[in-house]
């Protein structure tokens, strides 16, 4: 196994509390939720395996040896990242309703968004769960606008449906995405003019040149 | 491409800086070198961003050359490497489709500048196509199916501009690296989505002019080209969430050397430049800083 300090980027003469902190921006970078629907889920799922397994192995470490006593425990719950907390849509076991979606959202996670695009096309009964259905697939393959209108159609068939309600919620940004330090939250409407406006003006004179490229391009 | 992808230079130190400038004369000389000076003009930062995400991250060798714009004070510029002539190659592809393009949708006026620069371009496109046929396969093909969406008047957002993302995509499959292509192959159809989108708000006015398709005209019910308070909220949201995308898949593979220009990009300076051209803003500074720098 790596190093579980330079995995959670701290120095082993860092103390507790900064391990603590240095675990929890990196359990807040590769979150489930900044990877909802990208086809890279899984490569997120191992860095958080890793990271976890690091802080773990660090806290064992603290325990037993001398340098630190009444180290807190896991901040975040190992379980909460141990598995996919999403169960993605093949956890969804509850539902009661037609079993063809069952096999559709399996097919969804399986990434196999063809077949599963198939299999809702050939159905005839557009209710809310193959609205979010369709969007879920939408989504995963960067369809965002798309998607956002059959979460809304979903939610609008079922607005007691807390699933549909939080594709809804992400497919409209209102979940906070992560930001590394020194960056603020940006977001294309509400850039601060001030300070978001300085991108490259530094090549001007290079832009005689590359700027050029421009009127022939467009 | 169009030149949108600007990194945050306030977030740069000076090293990066000067290694994104090394990047950007780079590939104007790969350019120069492999297609001849007419070539060079289809530089910008967008092609110097793709080179970035293809370059080797463990090490960028630079030396020192003059150029025309250059000719006075010889500038660090990176060495010839596969990804600068890969993105070199791409990007002589890429612009020799897009006149193509503008030839077919303008009548023979309008058109005039674009057979003009297709002229100039022949050459360097013939040389692109024997060594990369793939790319120029892959790229005429999501071309036509664009044009064939334009064609039917398409009022779907995502359908042109996927067409377009799966074209700058494709770029990740020369990547040996498993993990590094599936992160970039995310990473460039965002990007592209992105650019296409953007392009097509930077062009609103003109396109309703002209009556030309447009597809955030089209979704959004803008007939004369302005954008309203509600389809820029609506836009904001969908623009944001493709950066996302590439940011949370950036973080997937260490860039090395690079990632502090990556970050910039994909963590404020989309954002800035998408607040910009929703605001209008955006083609006047361009306007701005090109009669500064003459």
């Amino acid at each position: 196994m790596n190093d579980p300090y330079k995995v959670l980027g701290v120095p082993s003469t860092a103390t507790d509390e900064e391990v603590k902190k240095a675990y929890r921006d990196l359990a807040r970078k590769y979150h489930p939720d900044n990877y909802h629907d990208n086809p890279l889920e899984d490569l997120a799922q191992e860095k958080m395996k890793v990271i976890n397994e690091a802080y773990e192995e660090i806290r064992t470490q603290r325990k037993n040896g001398t340098s630190s006593g009444g180290y807190s425990a896991n901040p975040y719950g190992n379980a909460a990242y141990g598995g996919n907390p999403f169960a993605g849509y093949g956890g969804y076991q509850t539902y009661g309703g037609n079993p063809a979606y069952q096999r559709i959202r399996q097919t969804i996670n399986q990434g196999d968004l063809n077949l599963a695009e198939e299999l809702l096309n050939a159905m005839s009964d557009h209710d809310a769960e193959w609205n979010f259905l369709k969007g879920a697939i939408c989504n995963k393959r960067g369809w965002m606008d798309e998607a956002k209108r059959y979460f809304t159609t979903a939610v609008q068939m079922d607005p007691d449906n807390q699933e549909y309600q939080r594709a809804l919620d992400m497919a409209e940004g209102r979940n906070e995405p992560f930001q590394p330090s020194g960056f603020g939250p940006f977001s294309t409407a509400a850039c601060d003019n001030s300070g978001c406006l300085k991108y490259c003006c530094i090549w001007a004179c290079c832009n005689a040149l590359g700027g050029g490229g421009y009127w022939f391009c467009c | 491409m169009f030149g949108y992808v600007r990194p945050a230079v306030d977030k740069l130190t000076e090293e990066d800086k000067e290694r994104f400038a090394a990047v950007y004369c780079g590939l104007c000389h790969t350019l120069g070198n492999r297609y001849g000076f007419a070539a060079r003009w289809i530089l910008n930062y967008d092609f110097a961003f793709l080179a970035i995400l293809l370059s080797d991250e463990t090490a960028c060798s630079c030396g020192c050359c003059r150029c025309v714009v250059h000719s006075f004070r010889p500038k660090k510029t990176a060495c010839r490497t596969p990804a600068l002539e890969l993105a070199a190659d791409e990007s002589v592809i890429l612009s020799w489709w897009q006149l193509q393009d503008g030839i077919a949708d303008h009548g023979f006026w309008r058109g005039l500048k674009y057979r003009i620069a297709r002229f100039f371009l022949k050459k360097a496109y013939r040389k692109a196509r024997e060594l990369r046929p793939a790319f120029d396969k892959s790229t005429q093909q999501h071309l036509a199916e664009l044009s064939c969406l334009e064609k039917e008047n398409c009022s779907s957002l995502d359908r042109p501009a996927d067409a377009f993302a799966q074209l700058l995509s494709d770029a990740a499959d020369s990547v040996p690296d498993a993990v590094k292509s599936r992160v970039l192959r995310q990473m460039l159809y965002h990007l592209g989505r992105w650019i296409y989108l953007v392009d097509a708000v930077d062009d609103l006015r003109q396109d309703a002019k002209e009556g030309a398709y447009n597809p955030v005209a089209l979704r959004y019910g803008l007939p004369d080209g302005v954008l309203t308070e509600e389809s820029r909220q609506a836009l904001s949201v969908t623009l944001d969430q493709s950066i996302r995308v590439m940011a949370a898949s950036y973080e997937l593979y260490d860039f090395g050397l690079w990632s502090d220009i990556v970050q910039s990009v994909v963590y404020e300076g989309m954002y800035a430049v998408g607040h910009s051209v929703l605001a209008g803003t955006f083609r006047k500074r361009k306007r701005k800083k090109q009669a500064d720098s003459v």
